[in-house]
């Protein structure tokens, strides 16, 4: 009987601690976590396109990851890129088949590797056969002006972000010719 | 326990208790001003949050607000929830610079996202020659409103709205509610800034039972522990 | 049970884990006849976890710079961040049980003489924890950067350098306060340099030092043996039965007091807040604008009503400090072996007038400087420099009348 009851006490010291203590942490853990909220807030960019000269890309910002706007010649070839084999993108596509017959679009400039801002090398590199090319320096991905994959580690092409084309604005995060986050 | 030893724990327990009761509740030897809400407007300030139309979901804060930009942002700016002085609002710059070094507000849970928290030394920075101008006409800069209500509590801000010249005497504030609807105005300024400084009811509740029950949950805690103790030192032959 | 059986095994054959726990918690004996005032060194340990554990998520969004710290206190801390004000409150609530658990430590320990043979060491060291405690919260109160933590940063700052008034010395005295005054600020004028210094003392300086201070004073503790409230060192062979163990004993006792500390410590935390965040603090720093009342904090409030009595500065400065070297030498000013007030009528009177007398000083802190003030502050500083002075007396008429009992008990 003094046993048990003994027990049964400690058993509830045991699971009244333990519960106090995930009680604690969940406010810990809340607090420490939260920024991302803030962070993501950015959601809207407009971009003036008016000065972009073809083969030029501008850096921006949007919900605080790397965005490039990029404006190709009106008669540039997409077709003869040798792209890496099933680097698909969400859609299951190659990007070109999304942007393809718009000349100026926004991709998000962040490696799908592990994270790097690619450079633009508009004039070409070995690897990309001589034609413009993103080019990752961390670990060597290779990516065509649409953000397919040329080679390298990457998995998939660059990410594209929801856009839409308004006379000379390009308004990254709103609905237009690219409707979500490809 | 003896006599003698509850003499002495009445005599250190309670000089200890008020001594800590006069540092931390209330001190009889302090002076504090005290200022009162005039009795018909006391309402509005009491429930910022209530809604005065059902339709749009305005409420008294929103109303408060609005006559905050209207008649007091020209000189005071309230950057916690992105209000700055007319001057730098109406500056078409201002907008690019709100959307590049700020952050759109966000308060006890709640997101504004047309409004942005600029961090000082670029508001400052950024209007700084408006800010100069105010000095030299008003002798220092109108302060900025964020935590004013915190500062000096409803009564202060309410007497001081209505009356600046009688709480602060050589105050360059000027008084800017007049007329009939003057006490109804400066109580919904004074709802908008307690709305700024202040949880909403549900975050109010919420804090109120999470109070509630730690406290409890501290209380049988003890109690258990209490108990087990007396279990267990049975068991080992000491009582 | 099986498997974690086998851990503790495994870890025991590396760790020699269970004699650590049988001879730090069961085979540490402890007096059976402990009193209530015993566990505040408990209370103290608890709050100083509290107030690292709540430190560190104030520290991930405190931001240490003259534009943006009362911003990221105010706004981010309070507002933004889910739970943040919580923190906060516990950080606030913290600092001022922590400074309130530690006089009332203090008192204990003067009360049952625990300074003496052979606990010196303990006091010492307590003494240094007490310093570094003053001076964290001193720290800490500049952070917020509201209209209180600039000007009682300041006026702290220019009390040492009252030695610059000195009767005697001049140049001397005012070189060593110039040197103290530009060491405490980072420079002629509060900068960026000095809040950014501040704020690493607060946050890891004093903190290590603290740490290592505590774990000092407790080894020092097991090292001499908690005093006894009768005064009387027991021989732990001889009466094994005015001793238990550790554990369970003291564990369980002083668990449920903690509890209840801390059911304590969390109303303050969730509803009555506004004494330990003052409303005069959420207006920011103004180097421009001192507010009407300013006063340092309520555990300062003694010394500084000492400080302001006295109508010399530089005296005021010599009384300050010297209460401060008082408390340090209290194993020489009390020299008697006699222990504990129990056992000491005399030393009881003269514990009373000192208790009341630094709690008088204190509430006379907080009003309004006036000349009655000034004079009341003047009475209750003798009472309380009068303690100490006459402790050496006290101790020779109460080591007359035990020899003349026969001096037995001892």
């Amino acid at each position: 009987m003094e046993a048990s009851r003994r027990d049964f006490i400690s058993l509830g010291i045991g699971l009244l601690g333990a519960a106090g203590g995930v009680a604690a942490l969940y406010p810990l853990v809340r607090a420490m976590l939260e920024p991302s909220k803030i962070a993501a807030l950015g959601a809207v960019v407009e971009v003036d396109i008016s000065n972009l000269q073809p083969m030029q890309v501008r850096v921006t910002s949007w919900k605080g990851k790397t965005t490039f706007v990029i404006r190709l010649p009106e008669d540039f070839k997409a077709d003869d890129y040798k792209l890496k084999e099933g680097a698909l993108n969400s859609k299951g596509t190659t990007n070109y088949e999304i942007l393809k017959g718009h000349p100026v679009f926004a991709l998000v400039g962040i490696c799908t590797h592990l994270g790097c801002i690619p450079l633009w090398k508009p004039q070409g590199e070995e690897a990309s056969g001589g034609k413009p090319t993103f080019h990752c320096p961390c670990h060597g991905g290779y990516y065509t002006p649409y953000g397919d994959v040329i080679a390298g580690p990457p998995p998939r092409p660059l990410f594209i972000p929801p856009q839409k084309l308004e006379g000379n604005k390009l308004i990254i995060g709103e609905k237009g010719f690219v409707q979500e986050l490809i | 326990m003896t006599p003698w030893g509850v003499i002495k724990t009445i005599i250190f327990g309670g000089s200890t208790l008020v001594f800590f009761f006069i540092l931390w509740f209330y001190n009889p030897f302090k002076h504090v001003e005290h200022y009162e809400v005039d009795e018909e407007v006391k309402e509005i300030i009491e429930n910022p949050w209530k809604k005065v139309d059902e339709k749009s979901g305005k409420t008294i804060a929103d109303e408060g607000r609005e006559l905050f930009i209207q008649r007091c942002a020209g000189c005071h700016s309230l950057r916690y929830d992105g209000i700055y002085v007319a001057p730098v609002q109406a500056d078409p710059r201002w907008k690019k610079v709100e959307q590049a070094a700020g952050r759109p507000v966000y308060r006890f849970g709640v997101l504004y996202k047309d409004r942005f928290f600029v961090p000082r030394d670029v508001y400052e920075a950024f209007a700084h020659e408006v800010l100069e101008s105010f000095k030299s006409s008003f002798g220092q800069v109108p302060p900025d409103l964020s935590t004013i209500y915190l500062a000096r509590g409803e009564g202060y801000l309410y007497r001081f709205i209505l009356n600046p010249n009688e709480i602060l005497p050589g105050t360059s504030m000027p008084p800017v509610f007049a007329g009939p609807s003057a006490k109804e105005e400066t109580a919904k300024v004074v709802a908008y800034l307690k709305s700024v400084n202040t949880p909403p009811p549900q975050e109010q509740t919420k804090r109120a039972i999470m109070g509630v029950a730690v406290i409890l949950y501290f209380v049988i805690f003890g109690a258990l522990f209490w108990r087990y103790r007396e279990v267990v030192l049975r068991r080992l032959g000491y009582h | 049970m099986g498997l974690i059986q086998r851990i503790i095994d495994w870890i025991d054959e590396r760790a020699h884990v269970r004699e650590l726990y049988k001879s730090l918690m069961i085979d540490y004996k402890v007096p059976k006849n402990l009193t209530f005032p015993y566990v505040f060194g408990v209370f103290a340990l608890v709050t100083f976890v509290i107030q690292i554990v709540s430190g560190m998520v104030l520290l991930l969004y405190y931001k240490p710079s003259i534009a943006d710290a009362f911003d990221s206190a105010t706004y981010t801390i309070m507002g933004e961040i889910p739970f943040g004000w919580l923190f906060r409150h516990i950080h606030a609530t913290g600092a001022n049980f922590f400074m309130a658990i530690i006089y009332l430590h203090m008192f204990t320990g003067i009360y049952y003489n625990a300074y003496k043979k052979p606990r010196e060491l303990v006091w010492i060291v307590g003494w240094l924890i007490y310093l570094v405690l003053i001076l964290t919260a001193l720290s800490g109160y500049l952070l917020p950067w509201g209209q209180l933590s600039y000007w009682g940063f300041i006026v702290t700052t220019e009390i040492p350098g009252s030695l610059a008034d000195a009767p005697i010395f001049k140049d001397f005295f005012k070189a060593i306060a110039e040197t103290i005054v530009l060491w405490m600020k980072g420079g002629y004028v509060v900068t960026d340099i000095t809040l950014g210094r501040v704020f690493g003392s607060h946050v890891l300086i004093y903190p290590l030092l603290l740490l290592a201070l505590v774990g000092v004073h407790l080894y020092l503790v097991r090292a001499a043996g908690i005093s006894n409230p009768d005064g009387i060192e027991y021989d732990k062979k001889k009466h094994p039965d005015k001793f238990v163990p550790f554990h369970p004993y003291m564990t369980l006792k002083e668990g449920a007091y903690t509890m209840w500390y801390l059911a304590i410590f969390f109303f303050f935390v969730f509803f009555h807040i506004s004494h330990f965040l003052p409303p005069d603090n959420f207006e920011p720093a103004n180097p421009l604008k001192t507010p009407a009342h300013i006063a340092p904090e309520w555990y300062l409030l003694a010394f500084y009503e000492v400080f302001r009595s006295i109508p010399s500065k530089f005296w005021g400065f010599v009384a300050f400090s010297a209460l401060l070297l008082f408390l340090l030498i209290l194993p020489v000013l009390d020299w008697s072996p006699l222990k504990s007030a129990r056992r000491r009528p005399l030393f009881f009177v003269a514990f009373l007038a000192f208790m009341y007398g630094s709690m008088a000083l204190t509430i006379l802190g907080s009003m309004e400087p006036t000349p009655l003030n000034a004079k009341l502050g003047m009475i209750f500083g003798a009472v309380v420099f009068g303690f100490f002075l006459s402790l050496p007396i006290i101790s020779f008429i109460e080591y007359g009348w035990y020899k003349a009992k026969g001096g037995k008990e001892q």
